[in-house]
């Protein structure tokens, strides 16, 4: 019997994880891909399951839901012929180039899962958000990914740089500016919402000052989007900040001295030792970061309730309304939309931007 | 000693190793802003708590006995009126949030270490036959109403007698690095994507609405953040030990549980603590998975916003403050582990 | 005397369930679990009543709370799935048929049949249908009457010699008035007109609020939302059209912020002080004289404003009013209150334990009954309105609350008005009711009050989406129950 444990220990101590993540995840993950081609009611013992087919993803492409999920379409503006018409050449550019270097099946054909996302998204913004249409909650999901992830790397980054400088009170600094991650996304909604208030809130006399006293955020659609990043961004700059600190502190401190000795300046320095150091973790963390930001659901809960209209309404956030309406089958073809979509976006930076760095530094 | 030719710039110092004081003034008024903005927010929180209706409605008042005078009655609220269910949600949160996180840490650093130190090679032909009858199982089950046990009784059989015929047909092989992407591609999910299905798991072997069907669910959301730490962390820590304890006999388990974990102690501090920020406040889920008694207090603060009475924002306050505290005074206690112990995990990327 | 009382319901109830249960006490170890919206509003008031029912009878009745928008789905998949961990749901009346449909819901006729005290006939007609029975027995135990009002600043318009509005052009007309005029004494600008217009939210009500009086004008069998036969929506026409314009056009009035506000927000506007005009449920009169009010005594209640044009259902114009067109009209307005939400109802699970199912009747039956409910209802705290007619017929309760005798009779006199009225209009009372105006009304309302689409998109997409949701659910079924919730008048 020992023997035997003995024998199979390493596999006993991977079985846990495996078993549980197949019985919580993956089960769940096909069981949800199912419900995506029903309509499930319930009712005494239980609930009712029918099958429709592609219906409930036709509804959300091309049927009633399509404006929410992807986006109003009228007429491309020259705008959006001329941004959507770029970036494919440039994407088609890309691939081209692949084709012509050093090229395996594999890679081509990951690569041209990436084009397919690339250039439905391309067009989605030249059709909806350059000719003057709404997007839907994709587009919407973009922004607060993009743009959110963006502020968020900048800002940490920054503050983690200043941190491994040798000041005083850096454990002061560290333990305050890891608090926001500490609150509950819930309870950062709240809390912005009392922040944004522009009657009653801590910056009503700085409205009004600047003569918008009576501008309120939550009506127009650019102004409520940002407020949710900039809580979002608050919230989770903080782990940006840990791990780029972490980073920055992993810089062995030779090579920098060196290189001042040998007369670099700071920035100098800092551009050729510390930040190639620092960017394969920085690849790393953003990519953590998206992968959590694609989920964004709590914040326009509770900050807007998607609205107004529908400006601020994430995919997850979508699908959850279809879940609270009991519309299971909706609930679940948007999460696959969403899954679909972060995969294949996620797992391209992956291998293009990390693993490319990665490689490229051994 | 060599000393620079140049005379420095103002950014520049006129020492190695040193900043200038222009340097200085511009970092130090940066950390101190950032920690206003910090802090600004969670000072009116803090505030808010000792608020009542009229000084949040007519404010904003900003400094307690000046502005306006500072209530106790929020606290009061929350600890003497209700604290039957203040206090329910707080043990709840307590009990799932530690347990879960205990939980997912063990099972994950085990995943981790295994990953780490062992060689595998499953063949990708079996598994996916594996999560073809997983599929099948699930269809049967939820869709014509077989029984699960006769259904799981079925498909194990079927694995174990058709797996080696089924894996032999082609030799693909996957490595650890497979292994360990998929389980930390786990994290991909939305939580939006499996609740549903987790849902009427749970709800069919009645464990709704209890500890334990939260817990699991934490452990397991939270388990790819686990083995991507550790991962890097056990792979950090030099092997000699280890393998002379192995030498003297050792089991696996005995190197793993004597050896290797006091030598990863920042590393696990450091995942703990993550792990049990991301349970404590989880929402979502508690949300699908709860009904009254495994209620959180995530929840307990959404409950705050009593639509017809507005948002109670003054014990909405005290909630959030309460559920800030104990991760605050952890965050403290474990803060010199944070950085050290995502350094190594971070490093390695 | 409580105790007399309870314990007469026990010995009556005792005969119908097996369990041998008597005395003071006699429900010593059960437990019954109630599952509603977060209080204080209608749970705050539960638990209060339930440590008396307790002292009573022993029996322990615990209230859990989830979010508003969560609450009809974890009460239906607890109980469908039968994780049974709620024996009582506590939610909108308009939702229950859904779950009588599912046969989730223990039908309480022999518990009544057996009860002397709850006095059925006092229930207002209205409310002892609607909210009470689904085909002809009864299902649920009221708790609270709901139907919205217009409320207007009397002080205000007497300084601006205005009398309060019949129609909406004259609501409009009064708002613009009024707006920016100083309405608490605080120096600011206040506004002429207060109507939340939040997205999930409860907005969705007041839309249809404004639009039953130019919808229905032929009784309450009428509807507002079908043609009974076929399903086909009644809501792609010009009398929703206008409904949704005039909903639109009272935010000019409103704060700048209006269309974040639920109704929590609005309501601390109007209490303190800041509006002119607001629609509401019957809340508005009890939160008046709280503590903190600043409109104590300067308040008035009155029907929803009418119309002078009704809805012909073959063209789908509007009309004028005649005697034809609009057979219950005064003086040539055509009113319609709309019984919003239909009041916070209790139901008892099928499958509990029939000791736990007996005493959750219990506690509701005492949270229902005069002697109870009729203190309660003069609480604005506690969210619940009057829906019994001792309730509205004395207001020596309600001056003994803190209104004047004159508040009293306005604001009873306005609901009596409304609950009495043969054209009030039923709130939607069919499977998938949420969905239908829960989601795609007010998903397509709020894009609208943002400016994202016109109002004939906004009603285009609502045909579409019902369509959908009915045939869903099976356009016959939904015919079916349809017809059957029309089938209450007055």
């Amino acid at each position: 019997m020992n023997e035997w444990l003995d024998r199979h220990m390493g596999r006993l101590f991977l079985a846990p994880a495996v078993t549980l993540i197949l019985i919580f995840s993956i089960f769940p993950l096909i069981a949800s891909l199912i419900m995506a081609f029903t309509r499930i009611r319930f009712s005494a013992g239980g609930y009712k399951v029918r099958f429709v087919g592609w219906r409930n993803f036709e509804k959300q492409f091309f049927g009633s839901e399509q404006f929410h999920l992807v986006g109003t379409f009228t007429q491309i503006s020259v705008l959006g012929w001329i941004v959507g018409l770029s970036a494919s050449a440039a994407l088609l550019w890309w691939i081209w180039k692949y084709i012509r270097g050093p090229f395996t099946w594999v890679g081509f054909i990951g690569r041209l899962i990436t084009l397919g996302m690339g250039l439905g998204l391309t067009w989605l913004f030249a059709a909806t958000f350059f000719s003057g249409n709404q997007f839907g909650t994709i587009g919407t999901t973009l922004f607060y990914v993009l743009i959110g992830c963006a502020i968020q790397f900048l800002i940490g980054t920054a503050l983690a740089f200043a941190c491994s400088q040798s000041i005083r009170g850096k454990t002061a600094f560290r333990v305050i500016f890891f608090v926001p991650m500490m609150i509950t996304p819930i309870g950062v909604g709240y809390i912005f919402r009392m922040m944004a208030d522009t009657t009653k809130g801590p910056f009503s006399e700085v409205w009004q000052w600047v003569g918008l006293g009576n501008f309120a955020w939550a009506t127009d659609p650019w102004a409520a989007r940002t407020f949710i990043v900039i809580a979002e961004s608050w919230q989770w700059i903080p782990f940006v900040f840990i791990m780029m600190l972490a980073a920055f502190e992993s810089v062995p401190r030779d090579y920098t001295e060196a290189a001042e000795l040998d007369g670099a300046g700071p920035w100098q320095s800092f551009k050729e030792i510390t930040w190639p150091h620092v960017l394969p973790i920085a690849a790393t963390v953003m990519l953590i970061r998206a992968i959590e930001a694609f989920k964004i659901v709590d914040l326009p809960n509770i900050m807007t309730s998607g609205g107004p209209g529908i400006a601020t309404e994430s995919v997850s956030l979508q699908s959850y309304y279809a879940w609270r309406s009991l519309d299971l089958g909706s609930a679940s073809a948007i999460a696959y939309i969403l899954l679909f979509i972060t995969v294949v976006i996620c797992v391209s930076f992956f291998n293009l931007v990390v693993l490319a760095r990665i490689r490229k530094q051994q | 000693m060599s000393t620079p030719i140049r005379k420095p710039g103002i950014f520049e110092s006129p020492r190695i190793g040193e900043m200038s004081r222009a340097t200085k003034v511009v970092l130090y008024a940066f950390l101190l802003i950032w920690s206003l903005i910090v802090l600004f927010p969670i000072y009116w929180l803090i505030i808010t708590s000792f608020k009542d209706a009229a000084d949040v409605n007519q404010g904003p008042f900003f400094i307690p006995w000046v502005d306006f005078q500072p209530s106790l009655h929020a606290w009061k609220e929350l600890f003497v009126t209700d604290y039957e269910d203040t206090l329910r949600a707080y043990l709840n949160s307590i009990i799932i949030s530690l347990s879960a996180t205990a939980l997912s840490v063990l099972i994950g650093s085990m995943a981790a270490y295994a990953l780490s130190r062992v060689e595998y090679a499953p063949n990708l032909i079996t598994i996916l036959f594996f999560v073809f009858l997983l599929a099948m199982t699930g269809l049967a089950v939820g869709l014509y109403g077989v029984d699960w046990r006769l259904a799981a009784a079925v498909a194990v059989a079927l694995f174990f007698f058709l797996a080696r015929a089924v894996g032999n047909l082609y030799q693909v092989r996957l490595k650890n690095g497979d292994i360990l992407f998929w389980i930390i591609s786990q994290r991909i999910l939305a939580p939006i994507v499996v609740v549903v299905p987790i849902y009427m798991m749970f709800q069919s072997v009645k464990l709704l609405d209890t500890h334990i069907a939260i817990i699991i669910t934490y452990a397991v959301v939270n388990m790819p953040i686990v083995v991507w730490l550790m991962y890097d962390f056990f792979n950090s820590i030099p092997r000699d030990l280890e393998e002379s304890a192995q030498l003297d006999g050792a089991t696996m388990i005995a190197t793993f549980r004597e050896i290797v974990l006091p030598l990863s102690r920042t590393g696990l501090a450091a995942t703990t603590l993550l792990v049990m920020i991301l349970s404590w406040n989880e929402y979502l889920l508690a949300l699908f998975l709860s009904t009254s008694k495994a209620q959180t207090m995530p929840i307990l603060v959404a409950a705050m916003n009593a639509g017809e009475r507005g948002i109670l924002w003054w014990t909405m306050s005290v909630a959030i403050i309460v559920m800030i505290i104990p991760v605050v005074v952890l965050a403290v206690v474990l803060q010199k582990y944070i950085s050290k112990g995502l350094l190594v995990g971070a490093v390695k990327g | 005397m409580i105790r007399k009382i309870l314990g007469g319901t026990a010995i009556a109830a005792a005969a119908l369930t097996a369990a041998p249960a008597m005395a003071d006490g006699h429900y010593d170890g059960v437990t019954v679990n109630i599952l509603t919206r977060p209080g204080p509003v209608i749970a705050g008031r539960m638990v209060e009543r339930a440590e008396e029912f307790k002292a009573m009878t022993g029996a322990e009745v615990r209230v859990a709370e989830v979010p508003f928008a969560e609450l009809f789905q974890k009460i239906l998949t607890d109980w469908a799935t039968g994780t049974n961990s709620i024996d009582v749901g506590v939610f909108a009346s308009g939702w229950g048929v859904e779950l009588v449909n599912g046969d989730l819901v223990e039908n309480l006729d022999p518990y009544l049949a057996a009860d002397d005290k709850i006095d059925l006939d006092d229930i207002a007609p209205y409310f002892r249908d609607f909210n009470q029975k689904v085909a002809g027995s009864t299902y649920f135990i009221t708790l609270d009457g709901d139907f919205q009002m217009m409320y207007y600043r009397r002080d205000i318009l007497e300084a601006n010699g205005l009398e309060p509005p019949n129609t909406w052009d004259e609501y409009l007309d009064i708002a613009s008035k009024i707006n920016g005029q100083d309405m608490n004494g605080d120096g600011e600008p206040d506004y002429g007109s207060c109507i939340f217009k939040k997205r999930n939210a409860q907005s969705y009500f007041v839309i249809q609020s404004v639009a039953a009086s130019m919808v229905q004008s032929k009784g309450t069998s009428e509807g507002i939302y079908f043609d009974p036969e076929t399903m086909k929506p009644k809501i792609n026409n010009a009398a929703w059209k206008r409904a949704f314009e005039l909903y639109k056009a009272t935010g000019e009035f409103g704060p700048a912020d209006e269309l974040n506000q639920d109704i929590g927000d609005t309501r601390g506007l109007v209490v303190g002080g800041r509006c002119g005009l607001m629609v509401d449920w019957g809340d508005i009169g009890p939160l008046s004289i709280e503590e903190g009010s600043m409109i104590n005594d300067k308040v008035g209640a009155i029907i929803m404003p009418g119309s002078t044009e009704v809805l012909d259902t073959a063209t789908g114009e509007l009309v004028q009013c005649n005697a034809e067109t609009c057979p219950y009209a005064e003086n040539g307005l055509n009113y319609a209150p709309f019984a919003a939400f239909g009041g916070w109802t209790a139901a008892v699970s099928k499958s509990s334990d029939d000791q736990v199912k007996q005493a959750a009747y219990d506690f509701l039956s005492y949270m229902n009954q005069a002697a109870q409910s009729n203190i309660d209802v003069t609480m604005g705290w506690t969210g619940y309105n009057p829906y019994r007619n001792s309730q509205l017929e004395d207001t020596s309760a309600w001056i003994e609350a803190g209104f004047t005798e004159e508040a009293a009779e306005n604001y009873l006199g306005a609901i009596k008005k409304s609950l009495n009225h043969p054209n009030m209009a039923s709130d939607f009372r069919i499977p998938g009711a949420q969905q239908y105006t829960g989601v795609v009304l007010d998903r397509e309302l709020a894009r609208y009050l943002a400016d994202e689409i016109t109002v004939e998109q906004a009603l285009a997409n609502i045909e579409e989406g019902w369509e959908e949701i009915t045939d869903d659910f099976g356009r016959e079924d939904q015919a079916a129950i349809y017809s059957l919730s029309l089938g209450i008048t007055n």
